[in-house]
């Protein structure tokens, strides 16, 4: 792990990770000092490849540098009590902005209706958080598409389907309560049968807990249904939603 | 144009910078703005977008001069990492994607690497880097350039060469580092 991991430091230093495995070796640098040692030496290297591309470039850069310089504030010093820094704050360039703007990005485009999800995510702080990260990454895939439908009973179930994770959230909001012997079940419906999808959990506000599902290769709906507690095999009742899937 | 950057001054001029010099910021400038152009010409390609993401990159310079700590670093490979970073994304930009893999599926490992030879070749001007670049073994220095002068990932740079990812992140791993032993760079 560690040395797949420090095998990652050539490419750190070149920009040639993808943004998943930046964050990945980012966390690792924080811990090990060697590597971060590593890095500093591999970019000081990289920067001078730099120099043997050198390329003049027009006077009226020039021009509008200084013009906008005249124009812009610096920025005042870090007070800093001048210790020395942890060696992996050397490189750590824009840490994560990347992987953040992403995140932005993607929250933009689900928001209207994965408000939803994010707020059960958000109340629900003692999920594990393998499946947090399995959510947020659905939710923040550039692909992400969400799609609301409402559930006969009451309420409204909001699916988020990103093709590129290959897995979709479903979350719904004002389920009726059921009693301690039933549970909602989701189902994932293709041309080859219909698969349990998960148990829903909900919350005291009516919300509930976002479960990851991952359809395969044809699943083209999600339906809803009220089942014994702990779950069935198969559908027993009449589903209270049948949403299509949300396409890529 | 020193070839290592270590020219004395570049990290004293940034101080003054920092203290809102602008003589001193054109100094820099004059340092620095070849560079800085001339490795986002190499990464994005296109003219004006490169001359956007240097603009960007020197104002940058300007704003946040307070911030260079040379504890952490030289002051060149502050600014170059900044300049690198942002023509970096610039080219990965969900925009850009679409076309850059597409053309990454066109071109042959052969058809890659010319490119980079010839700007290996007759482009560097840094005679220290020439020679380190030189003493590579090929995979290490395709490896190497595709990923800094084309801005490709590892995993494209993969692809291009028909190489598996192990091999590509190891190769640029050990290329960089027979590159820092070669040019002297501080540890």
């Amino acid at each position: 792990m560690n040395e797949d991991l420090h095998a990652l430091s050539g490419a750190y230093a070149l920009h040639a990770l993808p943004e998943p495995e930046v964050t990945l070796f980012e966390d690792h640098m924080a811990r090990c000092e060697a590597c971060a040692v590593e890095v500093r030496g591999l970019s000081e290297t990289a920067a001078r490849l730099a120099m043997g591309a050198a390329e003049t470039p027009p006077a009226s850069l020039r021009a509008r540098v200084m013009t906008q310089i005249a124009e812009v504030r610096q920025e005042p010093p870090l007070l800093s009590d001048r210790t020395e820094p942890p060696p992996g704050e050397a490189v750590r360039l824009e840490p994560r902005s990347a992987w953040r703007r992403r995140v932005a990005a993607g929250l933009a485009v689900a928001v209207s209706a994965a408000a939803v999800v994010l707020g059960v995510v958000a109340v629900d702080a003692r999920r594990e958080s393998d499946e947090l990260r399995q959510v947020v990454a659905v939710i923040a895939a550039p692909d992400a598409r969400t799609v609301s439908h409402p559930v006969s009973s009451g309420g409204t179930g909001t699916m988020v389907m990103s093709p590129s994770e290959g897995r979709m959230v479903f979350t719904a909001r004002g389920l009726p309560p059921l009693p301690a012997s039933r549970v909602y079940e989701l189902w994932l419906m293709g041309p080859d049968g219909v698969r349990p999808a998960g148990l829903l959990e909900r919350t005291a506000d009516g919300d509930t807990v976002p479960v990851v599902a991952t359809p395969l290769r044809g699943d083209d709906r999600l339906g809803l249904t009220v089942e014994p507690a702990g779950g069935s095999d198969r559908p027993t009742t009449t589903p209270i939603m049948v949403a299509d899937l949300p396409s890529a | 144009m020193p070839a290592t950057g270590e020219e004395p001054g570049l990290e004293d001029l940034l101080a003054q910078v920092a203290l809102g010099h602008e003589q001193a910021f054109n100094r820099v400038y004059d340092l620095l703005a070849g560079p800085v152009f001339g490795l986002a010409r190499r990464v994005v390609r296109d003219r004006a977008q490169a001359e956007e993401v240097a603009q960007e990159v020197l104002v940058e310079v300007w704003r946040t001069a307070s911030r260079y700590d040379r504890t952490r670093g030289s002051a060149l490979s502050w600014v170059i990492t900044m300049a690198h970073r942002r023509s970096v994304d610039r080219v990965r930009s969900a925009q850009a994607s679409a076309d850059r893999e597409e053309k990454v599926s066109r071109m042959s490992g052969e058809v890659a690497y010319d490119q980079v030879s010839e700007v290996v070749a007759t482009r560097l001007e840094g005679e220290r880097v020439r020679r380190c670049l030189g003493g590579l073994t090929d995979l290490q220095r395709q490896a190497v350039t595709l990923a800094y002068y084309g801005g490709y990932s590892y995993p494209e740079v993969a692809g291009l060469l028909r190489v598996p990812l192990g091999t590509i992140k190891t190769r640029m791993r050990d290329g960089l580092v027979r590159l820092r032993d070669c040019m002297g760079v501080e540890r």
